[in-house]
């Protein structure tokens, strides 16, 4: 009892968890602020944020449904939070694990843009409105490939069950044998995770903040922790399955910190697609790509 | 300004940008109508940092209007100034000296490298391209520096005066500045390089917001907007000012006419500010930098100057009465001839491309504004000056209650307050 409690609030779910992804936050603006020539924020910034938004007044605007307004942000964050648990982070074995838990991460992991997406609906405002349009077409433009992609190393291993898949990977690292499920799946946690160059859906320059526009205060700051703590879960993701399964901690931090970086120099590459474009990408080269990498793999049992 | 009403439809869906929006830097508004996320009709009002400089003017003397028209733009300042001395100087007769002319030239070379290499970084921002934005913002330092190091100033340079300039460039300086060319030619050549070959950034720009030369043309744009749809005009090639004789420049020309023309043509037009500032370093004229005498009470008369401002025809009308303060100083900003422009390129784009199509004018809201037009149904009488204080004045007593302001407000309402809705348009 007293270990499944610190299991969800303390390590490796919860308080750590928030810690970390912030964290990471703080190491992804730095890097991307560097590769720009700007200085960046100093190490406590994302906290000090955290702490001054749930410090304000929450706005609610009128007309809007008050619970789900309230209530949405908590279950993107509580979303975020409980695919910890099937995760394994830092290189340690999940904390739980059943048969089928890629399938349902993967879907928790989708909790918080579908709920991006639901607040911006349900705030009303034309930006909000917009946004949420965009984020839930883009919801529609990179999950099936980053399913896919994640689908790879699960037909290598014969299982779909995330204990089972980075334990019969092995050690071996999958990156040079799926290359296009690896870029796939990295990149479509970029789009997940609204990052430029698919930050459409909260361009700043068109429509504000996108589905958040209307969102303050607490609202907004479950919404960037559970943001954060999916960034975490993204890169564990994709560092256990592509770059050699588990391994100790230190090993396995600085493969999933060499992740980031290989997202922060993408993110400082490109100027942001239109939200056509970034559907095009993904069904025109993304899912036809992964599709080709399958049909190799597939071909590859046989021989 | 301009309404295009397809929709009668009751469900329109409207997104307002502006007058506070991140897209804007200045207050401007802006209405797209949207079917999905395709534009169908758009409208713009502006007029929300008219200052009243025009009629500032009148109660000021010729010099001292000089340091206020100065700052009607914060990024062509210099432009400004040039363009109001060199219209009193053509009034009062005289001609400031070679040396004076050519140093007014060169600043204002300098000022369009300085505003190119904002608009290219402004402009990549709204690409969502930041790291465009960043180097471009890094690297116009450079001429930010030399624009210091030569007049004492960064923005305001308050290089001219009345028959001339203030400041000499000296030896020093000169090496400096060619130092700082050189750098910047090399930066410029990468940023041009970027932007017509980086995959991602040529989808947000080519064959975006194409503007034929015939459109171009028919909406009488101006400045590197026209040029980039193959439209030479360009002030300094057509009616040369200042030193623009005896240091020519080759107007850039593009036919594309799309987003991409407009990055290309302003890029190319800083080699040729390079060019021109390298050639007026090696041959500058010798001799006085201001008139030994300017009249301080100008000639009656009317004068039209009209110089090439970075982001296209600036245009002065002064008219003396023969006193020592001007009758009327009229300016027109390039942002409104380009304005038009945007309202016929958004309709059927993308709502993501309407940022850019907008930023491709290179606006600058704040040095537009003159005033507004008060409509009133089919009122369309003229106010005279008496008659539209007295609306003045009993707006802002309606608002601030039954106080009134200086016991003016007579009626209850002789004319209804006119709420901002009222003032729509936008008079020149």
């Amino acid at each position: 009892m007293i270990s499944d409690l610190t299991t969800l609030l303390f390590f490796p779910g919860g308080l750590s968890m928030l810690l970390a992804g912030m964290a990471f936050t703080w190491l992804d603006r730095k890097l991307l602020a560097r590769l720009q020539n700007r200085l960046g924020p100093r190490w406590f910034q994302p906290l000090a944020d955290m702490v001054k938004l749930l410090a304000k007044e929450e706005v609610v605007p009128a007309g809007v449904n008050r619970l789900l307004f309230v209530g949405l942000p908590v279950v993107a964050l509580a979303g975020a939070l409980t695919a910890v648990l099937y995760i394994p982070l830092w290189g340690l074995p999940p904390a739980a694990s059943f048969p089928g838990d890629l399938v349902v991460t993967v879907y928790l992991l989708s909790l918080l843009t579908l709920c991006t997406g639901l607040a911006g609906a349900n705030s009303g405002g034309r930006f909000s409105l917009l946004g949420a349009t965009r984020t839930l077409t883009q919801l529609f433009a990179y999950e099936a490939p980053f399913l896919m992609a994640l689908m790879g190393p699960a037909l290598v291993a014969g299982s779909w069950q995330i204990a089972l898949i980075t334990a019969g990977i092995n050690g071996r690292w999958l990156l040079f044998t799926q290359p296009i499920g690896f870029l796939v799946a990295l990149i479509g946690l970029m789009g997940k995770l609204e990052m430029p160059p698919f930050d459409a859906p909260e361009a700043e320059t068109e429509i504000v903040a996108g589905a958040l526009t209307e969102y303050s205060g607490r609202g907004l700051a479950l919404f960037y922790l559970g943001r954060s703590v999916e960034m975490v879960l993204g890169l564990t993701l994709v560092a256990a399955f592509y770059l050699g399964g588990l391994s100790n901690p230190v090993a396995f931090l600085l493969k999933t910190l060499g992740l980031l970086l290989f997202i922060a120099i993408v993110q400082s590459l490109m100027a942001r697609l239109r939200i056509d474009q970034t559907v095009g990408l993904w069904w025109r080269y993304g899912a036809l790509l992964v599709l080709l990498q399958w049909l190799v793999l597939w071909g590859g049992r046989w021989l | 300004m301009h309404t295009n009403e397809h929709t009668q439809k009751a469900e329109t869906f409207i997104v307002p940008i502006g007058p506070q929006h991140p897209a804007l830097r200045e207050p401007g508004h802006f209405e797209f109508t949207i079917e999905g996320e395709i534009v169908t009709a758009a409208s713009v009002r502006l007029g929300y940092a008219h200052r009243g400089i025009e009629k500032g003017t009148e109660s000021r003397n010729w010099v001292q209007n000089l340091y206020m028209l100065e700052r009607i733009c914060g990024i062509c300042s210099h432009i400004h100034a040039t363009a109001y001395c060199l219209g009193v100087e053509q009034l009062a007769g005289v001609e400031a000296p070679p040396r004076a002319q050519a140093i007014r030239e060169m600043v204002a070379e300098l000022e369009r490298t300085h505003s190119h290499l904002l608009w290219l970084g402004e402009a990549a921002h709204e690409a969502g391209f930041e790291t465009l934005f960043m180097y471009a913002w890094r690297d116009r330092e450079t001429v930010m520096d030399i624009l210091e190091a030569l007049t004492g100033n960064r923005v305001n340079y308050s290089a001219n005066l009345l028959g001339g300039v203030k400041y000499d460039v000296t030896g020093e300086q000169a090496s400096k500045i060619e130092q700082g060319l050189d750098y910047l030619e090399e930066r410029t050549r990468h940023y041009l390089d970027v932007v017509t070959s980086d995959p991602v950034f040529i989808q947000r720009t080519r064959g975006i917001g194409v503007m034929t030369a015939v459109q171009a043309d028919r909406l009488g744009v101006v400045g590197p907007t026209a040029r980039a749809s193959g439209v030479v005009r360009d002030v300094r090639v057509e009616a040369p000012y200042a030193a623009y004789t005896a240091f020519p420049i080759t107007p850039v020309l593009a036919q594309a006419g799309d987003l991409e023309a407009r990055f290309v043509v302003r890029l190319r037009e800083l080699f040729e500010s390079y060019g021109v500032i390298r050639r007026i370093l090696a041959n500058l004229p010798p001799g006085e930098l201001v008139l030994k005498r300017m009249p301080r009470r100008i000639k009656a008369g009317e004068a039209i100057s009209r110089v090439e401002a970075p982001r296209g025809e600036l245009f002065y009308f002064i008219r003396s009465n023969g006193s020592d303060t001007p009758d009327r100083v009229k300016v027109r900003t390039p942002t409104l001839c380009n304005m038009a422009s945007v309202l016929t390129l958004t309709v059927g784009r993308h709502l993501a491309d309407v940022p850019m199509i907008l930023v491709g004018i290179d606006p600058c809201f704040s040095c537009n504004d003159r005033g507004l037009v008060l409509k009133r149904g089919a009122d369309h009488e003229h106010w005279t000056w008496d008659r539209l204080r007295q609306i003045g004045l009993d707006y802002y007593a309606g608002e601030r209650g039954s106080g009134g302001v200086g016991g003016t407000s007579i009626s209850p309402a002789p004319l209804p307050p006119c709420p901002p809705a009222l003032l729509t348009g936008m008079h020149v």
